[in-house]
């Protein structure tokens, strides 16, 4: 098999690959069962604040317990999780969620990983396309050499020859 | 002239578009440093602690909590009309300790123009907080919160942290760590002369 087809295999399995991960994202988790599972989908959402890159759900301070009690009686009382993450920082602040508002200087966090993304696969197709033609392209042919730097290759050339001291 | 070193001889003669590339490694690398020393600049500037509660201009959230000493409990709605600074504090705290001198002369010297101190015991328990309030000598309503849902309706992050009702029932100001009593007597005395 040449180095194309198996440039354009590559590129098949990566795309494949991209797009079962797309799916998967796009449907999300499934469903919470218990309300145990519903009250740990959103303490999962919520910073912990008293404590450092904690959330209410992984924390064991008493703040988080209070926490989790305190969105447990909220779902039961039926909030929607939005509502109780709206809640939480109309008291708190935006810096309760676990993730930055997408707006202001926290929308760099959202936009920084899909530039990285875009640039990664674009280079890794640059790769892909170069290495498909067996390796880089020839160079250009050189521009014809202006007078200035004509006089200053044989200037450079006479020294290195040892002609001129 | 001055001689090229560190360039082979068949390159001099694409000088533009090796200079168009350096320009494009060089523009990327210096935004990137830009942004990363703005972003730096901005975080390492802020002290956390000085950070403004989202709570400030907002009503009050009402409670209505039990008294530490079994009295009757404390209700926000019926100290509507007058300034109320609401201390939420707690005995295993270092800061609560070196800030209730602060809080006594506060008390002591406003306690008959209209002002209310209530200290929220976080955390805690009645008789921890009764007895550090014997030992300092605190007389203000002190109250307990179990669950903590006073303190997460006031977006409470630790303790100690103080709040200032106006005689509307919004939230005025609020304050993070161990208050002084100059700030404490300059945001009532404000409280006080303001008509809201």
């Amino acid at each position: 098999m040449s180095r194309r087809w198996y440039a354009v295999a590559l590129a098949v399995a990566l795309l494949a690959a991209g797009a079962t991960l797309a799916v998967v994202a796009l449907r999300g988790p499934a469903p919470p069962a218990s309300m145990n599972e519903r009250v740990q989908r959103v303490a999962e959402t919520v910073s912990c604040p008293d404590c450092i890159d904690l959330s209410v759900a992984d924390s064991p301070s008493i703040t988080a317990r209070h926490l989790r009690a305190t969105i447990a009686d909220r779902l039961r009382r039926g909030w929607t999780p939005d509502r109780i993450r709206a809640d939480l920082v109309a008291r708190f602040g935006a810096s309760i969620l676990e993730t930055p508002p997408a707006h202001g200087i926290d929308l760099l966090a959202w936009i920084a990983p899909a530039l990285l993304v875009a640039f990664g696969l674009g280079l890794l197709g640059f790769t892909l396309l170069r290495w498909s033609r067996g390796g880089p392209s020839p160079a250009p042919p050189p521009e014809p050499l202006g007078e200035a730097d004509r006089r200053l290759l044989e200037r450079e050339l006479a020294v290195a020859e040892g002609d001129v001291e | 002239m001055r001689p090229v070193f560190g360039r082979h001889p068949s390159t001099l003669g694409t000088s533009g578009g090796w200079r168009r590339r350096r320009w494009l490694t060089a523009v990327p690398i210096a935004v990137a440093l830009v942004l990363l020393t703005w972003m730096l600049a901005f975080g390492l500037t802020r002290n956390p602690d000085q950070i403004r509660s989202v709570m400030v201009g907002k009503e009050a959230p009402a409670f209505a909590l039990r008294s530490v000493d079994g009295s009757a409990p404390v209700r926000l709605d019926r100290l509507r009309g007058q300034v109320v600074v609401v201390n939420f504090w707690a005995s295993w705290c270092a800061d609560c300790v070196t800030e209730s001198p602060a809080l006594s002369a506060a008390w002591q010297r406003y306690r008959d123009q209209g002002v209310t101190l209530v200290g929220v015991v976080y955390q805690d328990g009645a008789g921890n907080a009764a007895r550090f309030a014997r030992a300092t000598g605190e007389s203000w309503p002190l109250v307990l919160d179990p669950g903590d849902h006073t303190a997460i309706a006031y977006g409470v992050r630790g303790v100690p942290e103080t709040f200032f009702i106006a005689r509307n029932g919004t939230i005025a100001e609020q304050h993070s760590g161990p208050i002084s009593y100059g700030v404490l007597s300059a945001e009532i005395t404000h409280l006080l002369g303001s008509s809201a």
